[in-house]
């Protein structure tokens, strides 16, 4: 029985094969299973900076969680940016387990965090400047998300998969509380519905970056090929971009919203949405921490970090 | 005597007595929840973050069922009463309102959490006596509510008193802060058992025991943690920054309420 | 408490009525078990009811290989462990004009006591 062989015994190239077949069978690669290094440093990557985009991301909304604007909506935006940190933990947990081989740890990836070596995705750079922000992010940011992540619930990481099944159950109920907000701007005063437009009209840039350059000829990198390869995403940024495009455009128009871009429409022919490109230079000096916001929030990281350093080391036991 | 909502509408004056006992229980949670809220995305560890935020919505949501109390006894609205009162009106304890450290929760938030931690398992122990006496409170619709409440003041309890132990029992830095937490939080705990001017007349309607019976319970359900911690408290708490069930309170106060009711206030007739 | 400062790594499971069985939830990083416990619920069962919680330093839990989870594998031939293996005698029971006592009927018999 070749099969019963132990797989530390094999070859390196034996071993690939066999992982490429796991893969290709459509198993699930648990944490201390046998992983080519390119898989492994790939998914770190990847997992860490989602799981660190999560907990950045908590900070814009967190900044509407005190001035929500009622009891419900205070209880409601809580929650959100709970699950938002909630999400941060899931996530590190398998990042965490996987750079554990490397002799690293939450530690690292704090510190990685604040010297710029890991960045956080380009949306939570931005500034959250009026409740109409909360609302949309939590409806249009979070729906973005919820694209790509249901993209990857089939991931071939079996840990990252199974926080993703978690995430994206949650991710529903936060859909919801930003439709709800939404909602109500979009259907309250004059001066309601002009504070939801004016967030789309700003964010709009952000929404069209957030699935990352349609491919490296752009921005000079890409990792999709990588990730596609290994089964870990299906589809490209662009196909993710237009899915987004598909179920959201009616219903922001629905609304009665516009969107800050005329050029906008559906073409039957090609079967694709047309819409100007963001600006791709200004993607790639926000996600090198040189966007509105991203020394602001990184500095509320670094002080809790810093702040709180006592309570860590007191209980080293 | 048990009195309904009915009952309490008829009698002016318990239903004066029911509503100031009201809005000070609605008043602490609804601050101390705001204080936690400001925490969000700083404490010291992940996974803590989440917790502690679970607390402090369980908080609200009191605060929110308090307000509908005092909504049900035609005092306003539950959401203006949370957003709109000024300062003066407010009957939260002044301990409650104090800010959670140096700098806001927007910049530079040098937050505190030995005092967190402090703050909010003595409060907690004080609420979970308070809600046990309101159990038998003689306004009911309160009574049913306090039976409520108080199944969610056992977590509150355990999480934050296995951090207070741990900490105090650290030794080192960590002793020391909460050494300096706990005096500052010492100062202005009487706060939390005060009934306000009032309180003879909370107390002769029954709606809840004495201010000594409060504080008395408080103690003797502390001492053995103090005990377990070689730490001696004090005879006598403070009331240094005021007794807020008198309207009195810091500036701390004012500036929270301008930020919990800056988007309400943009136009509290809008619907949000 | 075991010194390896403040990160170490729980594993959490979680009972979601008395009579449901253990179920694993996730991992936390916690400095001891007691803070794991006091923080589990909150991180992982936010929105569902749960009857107990039970804690296991990472460090306890003795996970498979890749290798040995081939040993799990088994043929399907062993219908003589369950009842399927048995279901002839149902015809059989017939015969002599009885009923079969199937599993369905054998689980009914637990109820609370006649008065």
């Amino acid at each position: 029985m070749v099969n019963t062989v132990s797989i530390g015994q094999l070859t390196e190239e034996a071993n690939y094969d066999r992982f490429m077949e796991r893969i290709e069978a459509g198993e699930k690669i648990e944490t201390e299973d046998w992983m080519p290094d390119e898989y492994r440093m790939t998914l770190i990557k990847l997992i860490s900076m989602h799981g660190i985009s999560e907990i950045m991301g908590a900070l814009p909304e967190k900044e509407w969680v005190p001035k929500a604007p009622s009891l419900r909506r205070k209880l409601g935006i809580m929650a959100k940016v709970q699950d938002e940190m909630g999400h941060g933990q899931l996530l590190l947990r398998v990042a965490e387990d996987l750079m554990k081989p490397l002799g690293k740890t939450r530690e690292n990836i704090i510190r990685d965090l604040l010297s710029g070596d890991l960045k956080f995705h380009n949306v939570f750079h931005m500034e959250a400047k009026t409740w109409g922000d909360a609302g949309l992010i939590g409806w249009l940011v979070d729906g973005a998300a919820i694209i790509t992540q249901t993209n990857m619930l089939d991931a071939s990481y079996g840990p990252y998969a199974r926080a993703l099944k978690r995430i994206c159950a949650e991710e529903v109920f936060h859909a919801q509380h930003g439709e709800a907000i939404i909602m109500a701007l979009a259907e309250g005063t004059d001066e309601q519905k002009a504070m939801i437009q004016d967030s789309i009209n700003r964010w709009w840039e952000a929404l069209l970056m957030f699935f990352g350059p349609g491919d490296a000829s752009t921005t000079g990198t890409s990792k999709q090929d990588t990730t596609i390869k290994y089964k870990i995403r299906t589809k490209t940024n662009e196909e993710l971009r237009q899915d987004f495009f598909t179920k959201y455009i009616p219903r922001v128009l629905s609304l009665g919203l516009t969107l800050p871009d005329e050029t906008m429409h559906f073409d039957q022919d090609a079967g694709m949405w047309q819409y100007l490109q963001p600006d791709w230079s200004k993607f790639k000096q926000i996600i090198k921490n040189n966007g509105p916001k991203s020394k602001e929030r990184l500095r509320l990281r670094e002080i809790s970090y810093t702040n709180n350093k006592w309570v860590i080391d007191a209980l080293q036991n | 005597m048990t009195h309904t909502l009915v009952d309490a509408l008829k009698d002016e004056c318990y239903h004066n007595s029911a509503i100031e006992l009201l809005f000070q229980l609605a008043d602490d949670d609804f601050i101390l929840s705001y204080r936690g809220s400001e925490w969000l995305g700083l404490a010291p560890h992940i996974e803590e973050d989440v917790a502690f935020s679970s607390i402090s919505q369980d908080t609200m949501g009191h605060a929110a069922m308090f307000y509908q109390l005092l909504q049900d006894l035609g005092a306003g609205d539950a959401d203006e009463l949370a957003h709109v009162r000024s300062a003066g009106e407010r009957k939260n304890a002044v301990l409650l309102e104090k800010v959670n450290g140096l700098g806001t929760y927007l910049a530079e938030p040098h937050y505190d959490w030995a005092f967190a931690v402090v703050r909010n398992y003595f409060y907690a122990q004080a609420k979970k006596i308070k809600i046990e006496s309101l159990k038998n409170s003689s306004y009911q619709p309160l009574a049913e509510a306090a039976v409520k409440v108080s199944m969610e003041l056992y977590y509150h309890l355990l999480h934050w008193k296995t951090w207070f132990t741990q900490l105090m029992d650290a030794g080192g830095e960590a002793r020391t802060r909460m050494e300096s937490a706990i005096k500052i939080v010492l100062d202005d705990l009487d706060g939390l058992f005060s009934l306000g001017n009032s309180g003879p007349e909370l107390t002769k309607h029954s709606l809840i025991d004495s201010e000594d019976t409060l504080r008395a319970a408080w103690v003797n359900r502390m001492s053995p943690v103090f005990e377990s911690v070689n730490f001696n408290i004090p005879e006598k708490f403070g009331m240094k920054n005021g007794n807020g069930r008198n309207g009195e309170h810091t500036v701390d106060l004012k500036s929270a309420l301008d930020i919990l009711g800056e988007v309400y206030n943009l136009d509290p007739a809008a619907s949000w | 408490m075991s010194g390896k400062g403040f990160y170490q790594e729980f594993e959490v499971f979680s009972k979601r009525t008395d009579t449901s069985p253990l179920q694993y939830q996730f991992s936390l990083l916690a400095p001891n078990h007691e803070l794991a416990l006091v923080m589990a619920q909150e991180n992982f069962m936010r929105r569902e009811p749960v009857a107990d919680i039970w804690i296991v330093k990472r460090d306890d839990v003795r996970k498979m290989t890749l290798e040995e989870r081939q040993s799990l594998q088994r043929l399907d031939n062993k219908d003589y462990r369950n009842t399927k293996g048995y279901g002839y005698l149902k015809k059989k029971w017939r015969f002599y004009e009885q009923e079969m006592l199937d599993e369905k009927e054998i689980l009914s018999w637990g109820g609370k006591q006649n008065k």
